[in-house]
């Protein structure tokens, strides 16, 4: 008799923390996903809101029960003046020109950098790396003037300057407001971020097998073509992360191309300087008790973020996937 | 004896390629940034002139900096208004986008789903846009008198702060966190990324074997993921605060882009390293207590 009611008595406890456990889980994946969402709605609200605000006309502003259905339609008259007011088509071309081209170098030539400091030992290779660390803390704002006053006469080490005095014939290009200010810096894989890019390169190297590599050393390839053939199709992985980074910033970047142009500006620079356009265009002054402006200035930044929001969703997925496999942190 | 001549050859020849690899790249160091930087350092000890298309350089010694420190009214201002809003935002993006990443690594339904919307930040939060994004939202939500309506009949997070009787910089703490949960979550994206990069090369044998130890959730994060994670929590310490500096949003770095703009160069330099040096004193000494009291105990 004892026996059985023992026996009853453990089972019914073994079920209740059964029971626990699992209800248990149940509350945390609820949990789990009540942050998600609100965070989640956090992230997407400032989203929603200006593509909502840039299909709507400004007498939609006095209604106050819209909040997030537009009642009062001017999808064409917003886009349009906000797509006039950028100079949409050429600023496009700026970017792509200016902006896009050096990402693309600036890939190439990271991989080069970080491939020599990750897979060879010198002995410089200590120096070479706090140098590194050092252009990753040093913000691009602190030598962009300095930047931008030598660009007007670019020299080589004080070449090109030297010529100059002894023969009186001044050969040192001004490259202010061409494409060489942007593609420059990235050739030579000191652009845009570069510092945090070689980095991750770095680390992704140092993981790759050695035993191919060597291998291949046998066989007699050099160094380049070892890196080419074996190195670079092995790293796929880590140049999807690089060229979405590279790409990214790039098309973001106001700051440098505010100083290195003073006409055709990428767009970046235009939606920047959106408010002052449409001021002085269609005689607005965006204020929030005026909403005249705002349908135009939101357009304009749907206009700005749809292409990347385009080429995100295509590669998102390898993306994702690939975050698991670069192992950017080493 | 032969063999090792052999081999000091062929470091030799490695050593070689290093250098040959790294070539271009210590160029593009000395041309676009070494000079940059000293030339800015130079800057700021002088006073600059546009000429035509050059400039007339004077030197002046730390007149420029005791004219910001001590004749500028609005400076100091600034620099206390940034160096309060960064050393807020940091710890907060750091555990934020720590404790998401460790959900997302997770396995559940619709994490892919979730994952991309979190990574949303990343291709929009560096740039212009979302300075007008976050101005118009926010004018729209305060100012046009919609939602005024609204929140007059809805618990404000002042009331909540005093319902919960905290007090004092604790308070204040919390409403400016919940003020500024916008900036502070769209601050998150890189930093997941990495986060979620530094999770996946934990290797999972060592879950396992605490599993069979008997060891909770808990105890599995103080002693297994939090130690594997310190390397990267450097890592994304630091990246923060370079972005937290450095952002457009900051009051100290719009204000003096826009004085960059009508060519006043020598006081921005001045007033720039200023600000870089005491920032970067504060990161030095978080970095180094970091590294001294978490990272160093686990290695």
């Amino acid at each position: 008799m004892k026996n059985i009611i023992n026996s009853f008595s453990k089972t019914d406890d073994r079920n209740i923390r059964k029971l626990k456990k699992k209800s248990l889980g149940i509350l945390y994946s609820v949990f789990r996903l009540v942050i998600l969402l609100s965070i989640g709605f956090i992230i997407i609200y400032p989203l929603i809101y200006t593509i909502v605000t840039s299909l709507q006309s400004k007498y939609a502003f006095l209604n106050s029960t819209r909040v997030w259905i537009p009642t009062e339609f001017a999808i064409s008259e917003n886009y349009r003046a906000a797509f006039d007011a950028m100079e949409y088509l050429q600023s496009f071309w700026s970017t792509f020109k200016n902006e896009l081209i050096s990402a693309g170098i600036e890939i190439m030539s990271c991989a080069i950098a970080a491939y020599g400091l990750a897979r060879f030992d010198f002995k410089l290779k200590k120096l070479y790396t706090a140098i590194l660390f050092l252009t990753i803390l040093v913000p691009e704002m602190m030598i962009m003037i300095p930047r931008m006053l030598n660009y007007s006469h670019l020299d080589f080490f004080g070449i090109l300057g030297l010529f100059n005095k002894i023969t009186g014939v001044d050969i040192r290009p001004n490259i202010i407001d061409t494409s060489l200010a942007f593609w420059l810096p990235s050739l030579f894989g000191v652009g845009l971020r570069a510092g945090i890019l070689i980095y991750i390169y770095i680390q992704f190297f140092k993981g790759l097998p050695k035993e191919l590599e060597e291998a291949a050393w046998v066989d007699g390839a050099g160094p380049f073509k070892t890196f080419l053939t074996i190195a670079l199709p092995s790293s796929g992985v880590v140049i999807l992360t690089v060229t979405v980074f590279s790409m990214i910033w790039h098309w973001n970047d106001s700051l440098l191309s505010g100083m290195y142009l003073s006409n055709s500006f990428p767009l970046a620079r235009q939606i920047a300087r959106l408010p002052e356009t449409l001021g002085s265009k269609y005689h607005i002054i965006l204020s929030a008790r005026d909403p005249q402006g705002i349908g135009y200035l939101m357009a304009g930044c749907v206009l700005f973020v749809v292409p990347m929001l385009i080429v995100y969703m295509i590669i998102q997925h390898w993306f994702i996937e690939s975050i698991d496999r670069v192992g950017i942190t080493g | 004896m032969k063999k090792a001549k052999k081999n000091r050859g062929i470091s030799e020849l490695k050593s070689r390629y290093g250098y040959l690899f790294t070539t271009h790249w210590i160029i593009g160091i000395i041309i676009f940034f070494a000079l940059p930087l000293i030339q800015s350092v130079i800057f700021s000890f002088s006073k600059i002139e546009i000429v035509g298309g050059g400039i007339n350089m004077d030197f002046i010694g730390t007149e420029n900096y005791r004219q910001i420190l001590f004749a500028d009214a609005n400076y100091e201002n600034w620099l206390s208004s940034s160096i309060t809003s960064y050393l807020y935002s940091l710890p907060i993006i750091i555990l934020l986008s720590m404790s998401l990443a460790l959900i997302l690594n997770q396995n559940f339904r619709g994490r892919l789903f979730f994952r991309a919307l979190y990574f949303l930040p990343v291709i929009i939060s560096t740039g212009a846009v979302i300075n007008l994004i976050f101005r118009t939202t926010s004018n729209d939500m305060s100012n046009i008198g919609v939602s005024d309506a609204y929140s007059a009949n809805m618990i404000s997070v002042d009331d909540i702060v005093r319902l919960l009787d905290i007090q004092g910089e604790a308070a204040k703490y919390i409403t400016v966190t919940i003020s500024k949960i916008f900036d502070l979550v769209w601050s998150c994206g890189i930093q997941i990324v990495l986060f979620l990069a530094g999770l996946q090369s934990v290797p999972s044998s060592f879950y396992e074997a605490s599993r069979v130890e008997g060891a909770t959730k808990w105890e599995e994060f103080w002693f297994i993921t939090f130690p594997m994670l310190s390397r990267v929590t450097v890592l994304v310490m630091i990246f923060t605060m370079v972005e937290l500096i450095t952002s457009e949003r900051t009051t100290l770095i719009r204000n003096v882009y826009s004085m960059m703009r009508t060519g006043n160069y020598d006081e921005t330099s001045a007033m720039i390293w200023f600000y870089f040096l005491i920032c970067g004193g504060i990161m030095a000494v978080i970095v180094f207590l970091f590294n001294r009291f978490v990272t160093k105990r686990y290695e």
